[in-house]
């Protein structure tokens, strides 16, 4: 194992001095790309095998990626990576299948539903082919159910639903053993996503319970409410899970927090971007960009990404939602404000992500 | 120079930027296409020219594979590494074209090329005694620079220069005249030295040193061929550089005059001080597109293969304002080149003595 791990060493080195760059493998990408993308070697290439219909407006991507992925655990997110109109764009989704499939098969699931106005979303429903291959990152997030066994109550709403489908089906193959339910909101019937899945869970696997509940069929919209949580048997011992808009975490936090649940015990993870509430506090500032000689002023919560873009500069960048770090960028001097969580950095020279730092005064960058 | 009133600079800055906008709203696939093409071609090349080297004990297999890494280098230092670490390709979020992290296949660093080309050269192009490029400390190619004895041989230095051309560039950032003038002292340049023979000692032990031993029983074959191919690469691109500042007609400007310019006189200053010239396709690729110098330096961040497609454009604001638009053929160019040097290396006086007489 050491001499394997000093002999990579030594070609890692030597690469670097040949191909004068720190991931020589990917060298001769470009042209291995053209013979064959699944070896490619920058980032984990993955093949889309099929892609199904879920909904009018959400479908569902198998994908193949090369065996080297690391793999992942029910509740994890990926970042993929396409090329739309010659720009390389990076967004997070969460994989919908069990680890099992990969385990078993090498294969993955991602159920990806189309935004209004979002250009990946929409790229990927509309031009993405069976055949193509896309990239993968490796798999990240701590979504994850209670070791050994507790209740589980989820509380999903539309495509928030994609971490969940891999946890049940683990949830399913490994026979958990505890209460399971799933409050599942959509729109109407007709947008629930994997229903034959969802209901072919709860026939064979007799822990879950699954109540789907439709909030905009009846004229007055039938959101989540204390009943609901009320009809969950043996409500107060159960670990929450959330996953869904904005709306439907704070509703179902607020409600949790009136029964007396403890933080620990609510779980919710990342589905759009949640914004602190940067409350009244003056935002923005003048923003120096070192390396580039520029100066601009900035107002309001924009963050320091669409501050550099819309000075015209063209920082590197990824999901915009400060998940993966591709923007990451040194901060000589200011105070910013993390737009995810509220809290202020130090003043001084520290690295940040530019997707989610609003300047709070003047603020200097080495960009 | 051109003296134009500020109201007419604020114009020529309205054209040039529209100009600027358009290919910019434009960017898109076909980019990513060509710089890809681009990669994949130099890949093809480095490997090809790696592959026949060991074969040269054949005469024509030793000239194909000198001169196949001679270009495979020449097209990765100029259409690609010197294209990518300027911006042009920042826009399509790829990592291994992001002009922060791009180094290239020669001795000088992409983060002292940043520094000096990226940001001396191009703010203060042609400015005597700010744009250190101007003859590189070596060359007097103006009256404006004092003459000095020295510069009698300069031609000698200027032959010197092109052979070792990647060295010369390499150690551009040691400001040796600074340091001999005792303006900035050998500590202060540590750092830099460092980085120096960190990269200069990779380039040099990749070239003469691993691949000649990989390939012992014919070692000396193949470090002389990679001797040719880095000789090739450093006076091809050390001429394209003297011909897209040093021609006859390109100017140079004093510190006083660019004092607190305006964005439009720093455009009049890249229109007048750069020269480019003509020739076919693959000359215009091998050159990295600086034989549009012009369009280059007036925008340094623009996908370089877009320049011959706005070089008409160009042309056109060149002659509403009446700013001589430099250019001719290669020969032409490369002509004037030589005279410069040649002329420069005498005073000013001498010159004017032979004129009289």
């Amino acid at each position: 194992m050491l001499a394997r791990h000093t002999q990579h060493k030594a070609l890692q080195w030597l690469g670097r001095q040949l191909f004068n760059r720190n991931d020589p493998e990917a060298f001769f990408d470009p042209l291995l790309e053209r013979i064959n993308p699944m070896w490619v070697q920058e980032y984990t290439p993955a093949r889309v095998e099929r892609v199904l219909s879920e909904t009018r407006d959400t479908k569902t991507l198998v994908l193949k990626p090369a065996r080297r992925w690391s793999g992942f655990r029910a509740g994890q997110h990926v970042n993929i990576c396409v090329e739309v109109d010659g720009i390389r764009r990076n967004r997070t989704f969460s994989l919908s299948s069990s680890p099992l499939l990969w385990q078993e098969q090498g294969r993955v699931t991602l159920t990806i539903k189309r935004l209004p106005g979002g250009l990946v979303t929409n790229w990927l429903h509309d031009h993405l082919q069976t055949g193509a291959v896309i990239g993968l990152g490796e798999a990240f997030g701590d979504f994850q159910i209670p070791e050994p066994a507790q209740p589980v109550l989820f509380i999903a709403g539309g495509s928030g639903i994609t971490p969940v489908l891999s946890q049940l089906e683990t949830m399913a193959a490994l026979d958990y053993r505890a209460p399971v339910t799933l409050l599942y909101f959509v729109r109407t019937r007709d947008d629930v996503i994997a229903r034959e899945k969802l209901l072919a869970l709860e026939a064979r696997y007799s822990a879950l319970t699954l109540n789907i509940i439709a909030t905009n069929e009846s004229k007055e919209p039938r959101y989540l409410r204390d009943q609901d949580l009320d009809a969950v048997p043996g409500i107060k011992a159960r670990q929450v899970y959330l996953c869904g808009p904005k709306g439907l975490m704070d509703l179902a936090q607020n409600l949790l927090y009136e029964r007396g649940f403890a933080d620990a015990d609510i779980h919710s993870t990342l589905f759009s971007v949640p914004s602190a509430d940067l409350g009244n506090e003056t935002l923005g500032g003048e923003v120096q960009f070192e390396d580039s000689q520029l100066e601009v002023d900035s107002e309001g919560n924009a963050t320091l990404l669409e501050i550099a873009e819309a000075a015209g500069l063209t920082p590197r960048h990824g999901c915009r939602m400060g998940i993966c770090h591709q923007c990451s960028c040194r901060k000589t001097t200011g105070t910013v404000i993390n737009r995810l969580t509220g809290k202020a950095s130090g003043p001084g020279d520290e690295t940040i992500q530019l997707c989610i730092s609003v300047p709070r005064g003047p603020v200097s960058l080495d960009l | 120079m051109k003296k134009m009133t500020e109201a007419q600079l604020a114009e020529l800055e309205t054209d040039l930027n529209a100009i600027r906008d358009e290919v910019l709203a434009d960017l898109g696939e076909r980019d990513a296409r060509y710089i890809r093409r681009m990669v994949r071609l130099h890949r093809s090349l480095e490997a090809g020219g790696r592959i026949m080297m060991p074969f040269g004990f054949l005469p024509p297999v030793f000239v194909a594979g000198t001169a196949t890494l001679g270009i495979a280098k020449i097209l990765e230092n100029m259409e690609i590494g010197h294209n990518v670490m300027h911006g042009q390709y920042d826009w399509m979020n790829d990592p291994t074209l992001h002009s922060q992290t791009y180094e290239w296949d020669t001795v000088c660093t992409g983060d002292s090329w940043r520094r000096t080309h990226n940001y001396e050269h191009h703010t203060y192009t042609n400015i005597i005694g700010k744009d250190r490029d101007y003859g590189y400390a070596v060359l007097r190619l103006t009256d404006d620079e004092p003459w000095k004895p020295w510069h009698a041989l300069q031609f000698i230095n200027y032959i010197l220069l092109s052979v070792f051309f990647q060295w010369g560039v390499g150690l551009h950032e040691l400001e040796t005249e600074k340091l001999r003038s005792r303006e900035i002292s050998w500590r202060e340049k540590l750092p830099f030295m460092k980085e120096f023979a960190r990269k200069g000692g990779r380039q040099a032990f990749k070239d003469y040193v691993f691949f000649p031993l990989l390939t012992f029983p014919v070692a000396p074959i193949v470090l002389a061929g990679n001797v040719g191919a880095n000789l090739i690469r450093n006076l091809w691109s050390s001429t394209v550089i003297f011909c897209g500042h040093f021609t006859q007609d390109a100017e140079t400007f004093t510190e006083e005059e660019c004092e607190g310019e305006s964005k439009g006189h720093w455009y009049l200053r890249q229109l007048t001080g750069s020269s480019n010239f003509t020739g076919g396709r693959w000359l215009h690729i091998l050159s990295g597109h600086l034989s549009y110098q012009v369009e280059h330096h007036v925008f340094p961040d623009l996908p370089a293969h877009r320049y011959p497609e706005i070089s008409g454009r160009v042309q056109a604001v060149c002659r509403k304002h009446g700013i001589h638009y430099n250019t001719g053929s290669f020969a032409k160019q490369y002509g004037t080149v030589v005279k410069r040097v040649l002329r420069y290396s005498l005073p000013e006086k001498l010159i004017g003595m032979a004129r009289a007489a």
